[in-house]
């Protein structure tokens, strides 16, 4: 087992993962900017390294800095969190050829799966059905239309290199195709430097559920179960919950073992996320598979009641899963509420001091936060403040649970995100679980 | 301070609810902590034996890499600047073990000049002087670890 780790990144992550550390009695260094010098992970931490000035590409995304405080503090392995250089194969690469273990996958297959395009055919390959649409990138818009027809509109142009809702477009119609095309290449190119696109159909009311899995060096792959995630605005999630309403048993069972083929076929290690959209009829296609602990992991930890962190650790230290497909279980329902410092109906960011903070408690309430009173929310990273968590036996009781948790939630000085969150769960369509990756669009303010 | 002095202070120790004690006397210091051990450190440099030599490291729990705030002796004058690394790695004062320092106190440095090197993922990166001036402090010792923004040197600019 590791005697040191050094944690890659900031914020409410790198708590968990020292959290995870010090249980397991592993010694955690925090890397900092110089706008983090008075963060919880830093002082969290057994040792801390200032890695640079605030901007991400001087400090967290600085590869250089990162290794080389790994190695004056001779840490072992590096945990990249998610974000920052969680999906940087290159990173994974350095970190191995340094002698230090990446606590995550291959580098071969965070390439691979980070190629949107390349991981539809790895999908196809395993059998497991995926949006029809163009195999492989488009370069020319005469072909593209072609597709674009024969898949029948509505269809999407997406980003080979993207993620994170950029460098998409929606075509409602053949009209509207041709200029669509060429402004997703160039937001593509913009965001990504890399203007690769394809196309897929595009369905009108998909339900955006994924499938956590965690293999160890064997190439034991194991399911634990799916998440909800279609509360999202701008594709960015506020609210993710497990189980999903909609999934029962027997589809849990279709889906994590076509999960778990993929993740196979590209012989996958550690923690991985596979993306699914299903329709209104339950069909579904695999959309992407995220190389990395996702940031609505405590949710399958709720229902599941395996630590994925601790998980991931002994994983990449060379250790067996610590469970079985048979002997995992889940239950009761868990959601999680994104509380970001943002305004709550323009969602623009609300950086600043955090004048008071008093975060719930109470039976099956959890909060991974790494603000307090009098934290100064900088404003060169995200504007996450919190995750809220709640556990209850049902989805009726969880949700009320999450209403008063909410209510506890004190947090003063910057605005947030929680009215948003108080008004998605008094919706009665939410109430009913009847929601989508549309369900946002209901509070959209009308244009002027 | 001689070994029947230690023992009484040892012994006074023990009996009161003070967990830890500095004592200064003809240049020694004596910190003596309940449970934790004894160690002895110079008050001031002395001439007649390198500084390695005499420098034992404090015993505490505070991490390795300290904050700079922590590590900064303030500056004397106020024109005086500080060279703070601006990379993470390992601070040498020459650029192999036997070749001499770049620099020493008193050292007066052009613009550009080299005044250490820091070693990160096996290479030697030369840190040169901002400013021209003399060295007044060396605040990092050879093989240190240093973070971004450790202070290194204190200049009196020219």
């Amino acid at each position: 087992m590791f005697k040191k780790i050094l944690i890659a990144n900031r914020g409410e992550i790198a708590l968990r993962v020292i959290r995870a550390c010090k249980e397991m009695g592993i010694k955690t260094v925090a890397v900092h900017s110089t706008a983090d010098a008075n963060s919880l992970h830093v002082r969290f931490a057994d040792e801390s390294v200032c890695i640079g000035p605030p901007k991400s590409a001087d400090s967290y995304l600085h590869v250089p800095s990162i290794i080389s405080a790994a190695e004056i503090t001779d840490a072992e392995a590096i945990h990249p969190g998610y974000g920052f250089l969680a999906e940087n194969s290159s990173f994974a690469e350095v970190c191995n050829s340094t002698g230090i273990r990446f606590i995550g996958p291959s580098p071969e297959s965070i390439k691979l799966m980070g190629d949107k395009a390349k991981a539809r055919e790895m999908a196809v390959k395993a059998g497991v059905p995926v949006l029809p649409g163009s195999n492989g990138v488009v370069t020319e818009e005469s072909s593209a239309i072609e597709i674009a027809r024969e898949l029948g509109f509505p269809v999407i142009v997406k980003a080979a290199a993207g993620g994170g809702g950029k460098g998409m477009r929606v075509v409602m119609a053949e009209a509207d195709f041709a200029n669509a095309f060429v402004m997703a290449q160039a937001e593509a190119l913009a965001s990504f430097s890399n203007a690769d696109v394809y196309i897929e159909k595009y369905i009108l009311q998909p339900r955006h559920i994924e499938i956590q899995i965690m293999a160890d060096e064997k190439g034991n792959t194991v399911y634990l179960g799916e998440r909800e995630c279609s509360i999202q605005r701008r594709h960015q999630k506020l609210i993710e919950e497990a189980p999903s309403v909609i999934v029962d048993e027997g589809l849990r069972k279709r889906m994590g073992e076509m999960a778990v083929a993929i993740a196979k076929s590209v012989r996958y290690r550690n923690a991985g996320t596979i993306e699914f959209l299903m329709d209104e009829d339950r069909k579904f296609y695999f959309m992407e598979m995220n190389t990395r602990i996702q940031v609505e992991h405590p949710v399958t930890e709720m229902v599941t009641g395996i630590d994925l962190v601790k998980e991931q650790i002994r994983v990449a230290a060379g250790e067996p899963l610590s469970f079985s497909q048979d002997s995992v279980r889940v239950s009761g329902h868990s959601i999680e509420c994104r509380i970001n410092a943002e305004d709550p109906e323009k969602f623009t960011p609300s950086p600043g001091t955090i004048t008071a903070f008093n975060p719930p408690g109470g039976l099956g309430v959890r909060v991974e936060t790494a603000a307090y009173t009098q934290y100064v929310i900088p404003p060169y990273y995200d504007s996450m403040i919190a995750k809220l968590i709640v556990h209850a036996p049902t989805r009726d009781e969880a949700i009320m649970r999450m209403e008063r948790a909410l209510d506890e939630f004190i947090i003063e000085g910057v605005k947030t995100t929680i009215p948003m969150h108080r008004k998605i769960l008094e919706d009665p369509d939410f109430r009913k679980g009847d929601i989508s990756t549309k369900f946002m669009e209901r509070y959209n303010t009308p244009a002027k | 301070m001689n070994l029947k002095e230690l023992k009484e202070l040892i012994e006074m120790l023990k009996d009161t609810d003070i967990s830890e004690v500095e004592i200064e006397r003809s240049g020694v210091k004596v910190r003596l902590r309940k449970g934790g051990d004894v160690t002895y450190h110079p008050a001031m440099p002395r001439m007649d034996y390198p500084p390695s030599a005499i420098i034992a490291p404090v015993v505490s729990e505070t991490p390795a890499a300290a904050t700079p705030a922590e590590k900064a002796a303030e500056p004397a004058t106020s024109n005086q600047t500080k060279v703070t690394s601006p990379i993470v790695g390992t601070f040498y004062r020459s650029s192999s073990p036997e070749k001499p320092a770049y620099v020493e106190v008193g050292a007066v440095v052009k613009k550009g000049q080299v005044l250490c090197i820091i070693e990160a993922m096996k290479l030697m990166n030369e840190i040169e002087s901002e400013t021209a001036g003399k060295i007044v402090q060396i605040l990092a010792e050879n093989g240190q670890p240093v973070e971004y923004g450790e202070p290194l040197f204190v200049i009196e600019p020219a």
